[in-house]
């Protein structure tokens, strides 16, 4: 039903998948992360690594590879979209 | 046929703000009652460029998307993935997201721009909202035939669902700033 591999048919509507714990430690840190430092000029450093690493492999162990793969072309597609439009505003 | 929509909308709260109330809009518990079509927001890549304070994510989203039953019969599915692409350029503050639908593609595209910018007005306390919607029934889908239709519920489901957006945006603004002040 979601982006991951479907897993039993209980598995409900939201947040249950079993990356949810790890993705919420790391948004949660990605979130302090960027109030905290980014905003404030403090880009220097990437930052929640260990969050980052442990919740990305969650993802690409249970991901669905070909929805991912189709996700990430259409990034691809938006992404030099965005890159114009950003040296416009500049 | 395409159709697209603006809408503006001014937070009187700084871009720093706004920007970070942005990423949480998704994910705090609080609101998923009100975003109860977003199921999930996964974030697929991050990159930041640590010399100019560029940003870029990539996050997935899984929307719920049940829609008329006319709708319903043809598509025959009420779940829509979404790629989110968004960058942040934290040297000249400004946000911007662009959502895209990767499923139901043969039938419908709708692209979503949003960006958020300090009010030129007021800079380091406003910050503006812009935000264009634009749809796009396929021409030779079995939609076609009542594109407009079609175009005009999706546009209406949109404005619903950006007013609650917006009133989430707030609340958390709200919720950030009490956060941040001093005792």
């Amino acid at each position: 039903m979601g982006l991951l591999k479907k897993k039993d048919s209980t598995s409900g509507r939201s947040s249950t998948s079993p990356c949810a714990d790890l993705r919420n430690a790391y948004h949660n840190c990605f979130n302090k992360w960027y109030s905290e430092k980014f905003v404030k000029g403090q880009w220097d450093k990437e930052e929640c690594v260990a969050e980052w690493q442990k919740y990305r492999a969650c993802l690409t162990e249970n991901l669905d590879g070909k929805l991912l793969t189709r996700i990430l072309e259409v990034d691809g597609e938006l992404n030099p979209t965005k890159q114009a439009a950003s040296k416009e505003s500049s | 046929m395409v159709k697209a929509y603006r809408q503006e909308h001014v937070y009187k709260h700084p871009w720093e703000r706004v920007s970070a109330a942005s990423w949480r809009k998704f994910a705090d518990p609080e609101n998923k009652r009100i975003l109860s079509h977003i199921l999930e927001v996964d974030t697929l890549n991050r990159k930041l460029d640590t010399d100019t304070g560029k940003l870029h994510t990539t996050r997935a989203l899984t929307i719920h998307a049940p829609g008329p039953w006319f709708l319903h019969r043809i598509i025959g599915q009420d779940i829509c993935h979404c790629v989110e692409s968004t960058v942040v350029d934290g040297k000249s503050r400004s946000m911007q997201l662009t959502t895209k639908n990767i499923s139901l593609q043969k039938f419908i595209e709708v692209e979503e721009r949003i960006r958020y910018d300090p009010h030129p007005e007021n800079p380091s306390a406003w910050t503006v909202c812009s935000q264009e919607t634009s749809i796009r029934i396929k021409p030779l889908s079995a939609l076609a035939s009542m594109a407009e239709k079609v175009e005009q519920k999706c546009a209406e489901k949109f404005m619903q669902n950006s007013v609650k957006g917006r009133e989430v945006m707030e609340r958390i603004c709200k919720y950030m700033e009490a956060e941040s002040a001093p005792i």
